[in-house]
């Protein structure tokens, strides 16, 4: 196990072995014991992932890809069947909240027995007991019987005593949702503290706002294989996108097949009026006539359908194309960089510059950055705007301005053009930041925006200032 | 296996707090409360006595007094084995979610049955004192090592019928009825006294056997119980323990897949 790491997970493998009628009964299980049918259902098919001390990381994909078999597998509940999975430190699992509780005992009773299935001494639990019932807003009500709460009372105290708890490493299974709006926030914030303090976090859940707002890191896991990890806010944006564009191919699939019934019907249809005509020939002639004027538009609608079909493959396509094409824009471009617009204005270089004219991403607070932005405009002479943000790494919003104040009024586009924006000696202090430049028409509409396109980092002063921003400061010894 | 034990006993306070747990909640409800510790051996016995006093007439000075000292241990062993081999099962949504040795919730359950045993022991010297027997204080130490005999051959079983229940739910039945023809293979009702040596023997086998009969020496006949026999009750609950323990480990991996 590598010194750094404190989860490593190798080559993991499960199956489950899912009887088709499982008898637990002896007599099923002698009549059956040679030819028990079973189908073995691979769940994992060999994941190896590492979590470092500290770092928190979010488990996503579909339902039923292993996701919680993965999270068992950590805390030891399941054994897999093949690979090895090490852990350092003292484990902890929020999957199952208020377990062992008593209905007929007190909520300060239950607290103690709820954390002693966690494996907490009940010298740790009095030393936390005061934190506990803090933390659940239950201090009126904690020596009444469990079993006078209202749900909501019971989770608080169940949540509590849990999130209470010292661990190294914090497993956690889609439980974020308890209690009201502002419990949940309470929650959050202590899952964010306790990150913050050194607590390793593995989440799974299907929130992705709060897997990307807690989580550094996310890891994708689909058919019971690792697709992709990384950078929570990548990850997701992705495994969204990938899950738009399933849903989009199932709705083109159900369509189409609902196009295929009533092709089918229509030409029922068809043959039965064939058969009427036959027999009515010459009385519904003219009728005839209509129904296959009919038929026609019919033709002319499913075609149009096709086409805007097509139209928004050829769309979904564009996207990906521009997403890569940031790279190009921008030879600084980050990891994270996504890019969206109708593109009518386009940027063709993004380059963060030094004082000196270098291109630079490594700044000091106080210095000065120049962002050169270059583009091109299919249809000259339209009014646009100029806007960029910057945002930290832990997806703090920092800054964001437009030209359209500076400039008191809307740039014309020429055909090409380029502009610089001189960020005058930043108060920013040290961190990694990310830049979004953007070209609006006088709308807001998206022309083109690229989000995450540049990761600059602003190193640390000599002076002991700390925070998100420099302040101007003075002491003046008064007395 | 070192490791398991560390394991176990790293969450000592979990059983201390499940024992609480069943005690307190057991009698809780009820009006007699705590008092149904007590009615119900003692009910038990009262039956028992008039059945082998009144309707078989024996010549046994004190009859109830035997009767009750070799009762209440059975009383336990009965419950602890009885009850807890679903002590896994009735605790699945537990053993699914979290992560604790299993073993846990069979010592839990165990040792609960032992504590009501304890408690029960009120009834035991209140029948000698009303009886007007009195007891022997140099035997009555001894009491010691047999109920800690009595309780290893209790969690052996119990670990054993326990796990294999997770797989064989007919398990929990099974040993209903083993328990009800136990009683009868352990001298609790009868003596040893005049039987064949060939049924002596046989009933020897059962481990259960030389526990009750020191129960009986120390509190019927006061008299320090034999020290061999007490020291093979002792191996014996040992070595029951580690077989129940190892087939446990055996069985356990797949408790949260087959529950």
């Amino acid at each position: 196990m590598k010194p750094e790491n404190v989860i490593e997970v190798r080559d993991v493998r499960k199956h489950f072995k899912v009887y088709y009628d499982k008898g637990h009964m002896l007599r099923e299980r002698v009549i059956s014991f040679y030819r028990n049918k079973y189908e073995r259902r691979e769940v994992l098919k060999g994941i190896s992932f590492d979590v470092k001390k500290s770092e928190s990381v979010g488990l996503i994909g579909k339902n039923g890809c292993g996701k919680s078999t993965t999270l068992k597998l950590l805390t030891k509940i399941l054994r897999p069947n093949g690979g090895t999975i090490e852990t350092k430190g003292r484990v902890c699992s929020l999957i199952e909240l208020g377990a062992g509780f008593h209905p007929d005992m007190s909520g300060r009773e239950n607290i103690y027995i709820n954390a002693s299935i966690f494996g907490i001494k009940a010298k740790e639990v009095d030393r936390r007991l005061a934190d506990i019932v803090r933390f659940s807003e239950l201090e009126d009500y904690i020596d009444n019987p469990v079993r006078t709460y209202s749900s909501g009372m019971y989770m608080r105290l169940a949540f509590s005593v849990a999130i209470n708890v010292d661990a190294d490493i914090l497993l956690i299974d889609e439980i974020l949702a308890v209690g009201d709006s502002s419990f949940q926030t309470k929650c959050f914030n202590k899952l964010k503290s306790l990150k913050e303090a050194g607590t390793t976090i593995v989440i799974v859940s299907h929130s992705l706002g709060q897997i990307e707002k807690l989580c550094d890191r996310a890891i994708w896991i689909d058919k019971g294989e690792i697709r992709k990890e990384g950078p929570s806010r990548q990850i997701c944006k992705e495994y969204l996108d990938n899950m738009e564009t399933a849903r989009l191919e199932r709705a083109e699939l159900e369509y189409r097949m609902q196009l295929e019934d009533e092709k089918k019907r229509e030409e029922q249809r068809k043959e039965e009026e064939k058969r009427r005509n036959e027999e009515e020939k010459k009385a519904k002639a003219e009728l005839s006539v209509r129904r296959q004027e009919e038929e026609r538009k019919r033709r002319e609608e499913e075609a149009r359908h096709q086409e805007e079909a097509e139209r928004e493959q050829r769309k979904r396509e564009e996207t990906k194309r521009r997403n890569a094409s940031c790279r190009e824009i921008a030879t600084q471009c980050g990891p994270d960089a996504r890019r969206e617009g109708k593109g009518i204005v386009q940027f063709t270089e993004v380059k963060m510059l030094n004082e000196k004219g270098e291109e630079c991403t490594k700044f000091c607070t106080g210095e000065d950055i120049f962002i050169k932005m270059k583009y091109i405009s299919e249809q000259p002479g339209l009014k646009i705007n100029f806007a960029i943000g910057i945002t930290r790494s832990d997806w703090v919003f920092c800054y964001g301005t437009s030209c359209k104040y500076l400039l008191n009024g809307f740039l014309i586009s020429q055909s090409k053009g380029e502009i610089v924006l001189k960020l005058k000696d930043i108060h920013l202090l040290k961190n990694t930041y990310y830049l979004d430049v953007r070209i609006q028409d006088e709308e807001n509409e998206k022309y083109d925006n690229i989000f995450n396109i540049i990761e600059f980092k602003v190193l640390p002063v000599a002076k002991k200032d700390v925070g998100v921003l420099l302040i101007d400061t003075e002491w003046n010894v008064t007395k | 296996m070192i490791q398991r034990i560390k394991d176990i006993y790293e969450y000592r306070d979990m059983v201390f707090s499940l024992v609480k747990r069943e005690l307190r909640g057991r009698y809780q409800k009820s009006v007699l409360g705590m008092l149904w510790t007590f009615l119900n051996p003692l009910c038990q016995i009262i039956v028992y006595t008039f059945v082998f006093s009144v309707i078989f007439e024996n010549n046994m000075e004190n009859y109830y007094i035997y009767l009750t000292v070799g009762m209440i241990p059975w009383t336990f062993f009965n419950e602890a084995v009885g009850q807890g081999a679903g002590s896994i099962v009735n605790n699945a949504d537990m053993t699914k979610k979290i992560y604790f040795p299993r073993e846990v919730l069979t010592i839990a359950s165990v040792t609960s049955k032992f504590v009501n045993m304890l408690l029960s022991f009120v009834i035991v010297f209140l029948f000698i004192f009303i009886s007007g027997i009195g007891v022997n204080p140099a035997a009555l130490l001894w009491l010691i090592p047999v109920m800690i005999a009595e309780y290893l051959v209790a969690l052996g079983f119990t670990l054993f019928f326990s796990a294999i229940t997770v797989y064989l739910r007919d398990m929990e039945y099974i040993v209903g009825v083993l328990m009800m023809a136990w009683i009868w293979a352990t001298p609790i009702m009868y003596t040893l006294d005049g039987r064949s040596e060939a049924v002596i023997t046989l009933l020897k086998i059962n481990p259960m056997t030389n526990i009750i009969l020191a129960y009986h020496d120390i509190l019927y006949y006061k008299v320090i119980p034999s020290i061999g026999a007490l020291g093979i009750g002792l191996l014996v609950g040992f070595i029951l323990l580690v077989i129940g323990e190892i087939v446990f480990i055996r069985l356990e991996g797949n408790f949260a897949e087959e529950l």
